[in-house]
């Protein structure tokens, strides 16, 4: 059973409490106890984000398409091999844990996803999908750091409302201009090692600043406040908390079971963001992305089947993207380079399960890879309107159509 | 009050500094310039430079070499580290050089083309490789930057790396030639993807064999190409001289000197960069006068530059320990750094570090903060050899307030507050425990202030 909020917050009424920035302790003990009394029970967003570019066309597979092996002799997936979705489209064989959502209902597949002038750059490309802007506009800040924006401004809450659990720098997507979103590494690794000046240091950060004008250091400021608050809550759950089982022993089975510990112990964090690495297959793709979609896959179910064991099925949806697919045509090198539309993952008990639009066409290309039909912001349109309760019109900057992607409870 | 960045007249930024009443030459901003152009200065450093005039002092930072000896000794040492065939064991050998170094610029700007032109181990593997790419960014640090880009085109460990060692005729790969462009030479934007594909075949038959650069002949494409506007039978150095000689290079360099030795944001106009990228042009690519321009410019001595960087991991440790003049466990110190997103010879992309505020992050922070803690603990770290007690003594600052003055200035790119300040000297003065033990504490407080991680 999870940690329950309230044996998470005995040890807190015991030790001097760690979080609230610069209240008096009375008033944030009857909020904390009130907190403790409210349901937690708000839709939670986890982004698995498949660093590198994602071959789409290796991981959903028209495996009946002629076209398909002609452009890719080597690289090309037997048809007897792939995980059979429907009549000509198949999973690649690595991706059993899809397979398994798929049969249990809980996988959609969005196919052919894009945006317009596609941009082969890595790093253009990611700033696009988390930023919704292009290189001309100024890009401050990403899409769920402006969802975050419109939630803080109702904000009651105590925790994050967003985490990002990685040891890489942390995504545009969650910068925010109101809300700093704490990136951390391990539970383990998260705490502040100070002796007799841990209280001093504590009150130091929080100090008023004669210089308020310095957004740099007020940035830096706010952030190690906020650090040394949120390490404060977590040093309870790290000593209190049950470590989940049952997830595969790769870098995103840790990553996701320490979002379910995250989940299970009812912290209010509303999006957790993690990274998989890797996908940039140039050069030997077989085995390395093999092993990437297994690794995806493995961990992904595992996060679906233990929410659904918490009975928190209802309650996560999970997003995995990737900045771009790749070139149709396989290069000399045994990989593939940059491409364009690839198809995007939801997974949850609340998805409308199935394909989503249909597999982008092998004989209509540009410039060698495949046209998308379905805009991204699209995909985020539907998760912010009909998962998040955020306005997608103010996010994304314009009305995108969201799609038929999240069923109603 | 000085003026907006925006309503500053570029000439006027890159003219030499001249000290004023509001600005005048003294420790501050001779630790500000040591800070930036190497890692930290030492109280010594710091008296030998205001002894000159600000531009006598950069210009002995700029010109100072490197002696042989050290080099030989530094080439020793590595040779350990490379027997094993394990590159992990590289990164302490670096930090032990910035740390060692007579020269810390030369090591900063090679630092720098590392992360301009990031090369990870985790995909080489080979550390002779990664060794000798570093002395490559390390030989040509301050000199021809198109030479550098030629040699770095045909560096076996950049070859491994960007995917061009499997290049062939029939299927160029597109890796390097996009990267050469968007990432080392140009930026996003200034070439279209049909240039990327072209360029990618001047580099078919460019392969590593033993560890070695060669040109295969028989996958070469001899065909005509057209790149950038120009058409020919271009060979991979052409190619490489066609992507130089466009107008958006000189450019896209200067953009990001000034970001690492002036100011991490904002992001600099084309106007206030036009002075620079003219010199750079003009000069023939030449590295080293236009980083001594920015040194000892009016700009870089200006409140516009002053404090408006955050410090990297590497500036942190290596910072925190050549001003106090301490030496640690190198191997545990790259690792603590790795751990901080800034692991020396294993770049998070090809991208490099990002630098700035995507440095700061919750864990980077506490992490930063336990960093500290970790040297202070540590029984293998030691100032000019002996503890922090006798290191400030020798310095003749004994009494807590000329303590805090002391590593306030040294350590700091802005003043402390007040309270700050106030409980420093309050730790150190503790009357009853051992008083090492205090100014290690107090030492480690005000290094978890934010004011610390800004340069």
């Amino acid at each position: 059973m999870s940690v329950s909020r309230r044996g998470f917050l005995k040890g807190a009424s015991v030790a001097p409490l760690a979080w609230g920035i610069g209240s008096p302790v009375p008033h944030l003990l009857r909020r904390a106890l009130a907190d403790s009394e409210k349901k937690v029970d708000g839709p939670i967003l986890v982004v698995v984000q498949l660093s590198g570019g994602n071959d789409g066309l290796n991981t959903v597979v028209p495996f009946q398409d002629k076209r398909y092996r002609q452009a890719r002799p080597k690289l090309a997936i037997p048809a007897a091999d792939v995980l059979k979705l429907s009549e000509g489209l198949g999973l690649h064989p690595a991706l059993r844990g899809f397979a398994d959502l798929w049969e249990r209902e809980q996988l959609a597949i969005v196919q052919g996803v894009g945006y317009p002038q596609p941009n082969r750059s890595h790093f253009e490309s990611m700033d696009i999908w988390h930023t919704c802007l292009r290189k001309s506009d100024p890009r401050t800040d990403g899409w769920l750091g402006r969802a975050l924006d419109q939630w803080s401004a109702t904000r009651t809450a105590s925790d994050p409302l967003a985490l990002h659990l990685g040891a890489e720098k942390q995504p545009l997507a969650l910068v925010s201009r109101q809300v700093r979103v704490p990136s951390i590494r391990s539970l383990d690794q998260f705490r502040l090692n100070a002796g007799e000046e841990r209280e001093a240091i504590s009150q130091l950060v929080k100090a008023q600043r004669a210089d308020d004008e310095d957004d740099l250091l007020s940035f830096v400021q706010t952030s190690t406040a906020s650090a040394i608050d949120v390490s404060g809550r977590f040093g309870k759950l790290r000593d209190g908390g049950a470590k989940p089982h049952d997830y595969p022993a790769t870098a995103l089975g840790a990553k996701l079971s320490t979002v379910a510990q995250l989940i299970a112990a009812s912290l209010e964090t509303r999006i957790y963001y993690v990274e998989l690495d890797g996908f940039d297959t140039h050069a030997q793709q077989p085995a390395a992305h093999s092993s990437l979609l297994k690794q995806l896959g493995d961990a992904v179910q595992a996060l679906n089947r233990h929410m659904a064991d918490l009975g928190l099925g209802d309650r996560v949806l999970t997003l995995c993207f990737s900045e771009f697919g790749r070139r149709v045509a396989e290069n000399a090198s045994d990989g593939t380079d940059h491409g364009a539309a690839a198809p995007v993952f939801l997974v949850g008990n609340r998805v409308a399960p199935g394909l989503i639009g249909t597999h982008p066409r092998l004989d209509d290309l540009d410039q060698g890879d495949l046209k998308f039909h379905t805009d991204f912001r699209q995909v985020y349109a539907s998760i912010l309107d009909s998962w998040l309760g955020v306005s997608s019109e103010k996010v994304l900057g314009g009305k995108f159509d969201a799609l038929p992607a999240i069923r109603a409870i | 009050m000085a003026p907006s960045l925006k309503s500053i007249d570029p000439e006027w930024a890159w003219s030499p500094f001249v000290p004023s009443a509001e600005q005048p030459w003294n420790r501050r901003l001779a630790a500000h310039l040591r800070r930036r152009s190497g890692f930290a200065g030492t109280s010594a450093e710091l008296d030998a430079d205001i002894a000159k005039s600000p531009s006598e002092a950069v210009a002995a930072i700029c010109t100072a070499v490197e002696p042989a000896e050290f080099r030989i000794d530094m080439a020793g040492l590595a040779r350990p580290s490379l027997a094993g065939g394990d590159a992990r064991k590289l990164p302490a050998w670096w930090l032990y050089r910035m740390l060692a170094t007579p020269v810390p610029f030369l090591e900063r700007v090679t630092l720098f083309w590392h992360g301009h032109f990031a090369t990870s181990a985790a995909k080489v593997t080979d550390p002779e490789l990664m060794y000798r790419q570093n002395e490559l960014l390390r030989r040509h640090a301050l000199g021809d930057f198109g030479q550098l880009v030629h040699d770095i085109a045909r560096d076996p460990a950049m070859l491994l790396w960007l995917d061009s060692a499997t290049n062939r005729r029939l299927h160029p790969n597109e890796n390097f030639a996009r990267e050469l462009m968007e990432l080392f030479c140009l930026g996003e934007g200034q070439y279209t993807e049909q240039d990327i594909r072209e360029l990618a075949r001047c580099f078919a038959g460019w392969e590593v064999r033993r560890g070695n650069f060669r040109l295969n002949p028989e996958q070469q494409d001899p065909g005509s190409k057209s790149i950038l506007g120009s058409t020919g039978e271009f060979s991979g150095d052409d190619g490489v001289d066609l992507v130089l000689r466009q107008s958006a290079a000189p450019m896209f360099i200067v953009q990001k000197l000034v970001r690492d030795f002036v100011f991490d944001e904002p992001a600099a106009s084309p106007e206030l960069l036009e002075p620079l990228a003219r010199q750079f042009r003009e000069q023939g690519l030449k590295t080293l006068p236009v980083i001594q321009r920015i040194l000892s410019s009016n700009l870089f001595f200006s409140r516009h530059a002053l404090a408006r960087k955050v410090k990297s991991p590497v500036d942190v440790a290596v910072g925190f320990l050549r001003a106090l003049s301490g030496t640690t466990n190198f191997v545990k110190l790259a690792q603590d750094l790795g751990e901080l997103g800034q692991d020396l010879f294993f770049p998070p992309n090809v991208k490099g570090w990002d630098g700035g505020r995507t440095w700061i992050n919750s864990s980077t922070l506490l992490g930063r903060a336990n960093l500290i803690k970790g040297l202070l603990d540590s029984g293998a770290t030691r100032f000019n050899g002996g503890s922090l007690r006798d290191f400030l003594t020798r310095q003749g600052t004994s009494d807590s307030q000329a303590i805090v003055h002391r590593l306030e200035e040294l350590l700091f790119a802005v003043p402390l507050p007040p309270a700050a300040r106030a409980q420093t000297v309050e730790l150190i003065d503790r009357k009853t425990g051992d008083w090492e033990k205090h100014l290690r504490g107090a030492l480690h407080l005000v290094c978890t202030l934010p004011e610390f991680q800004l340069a």
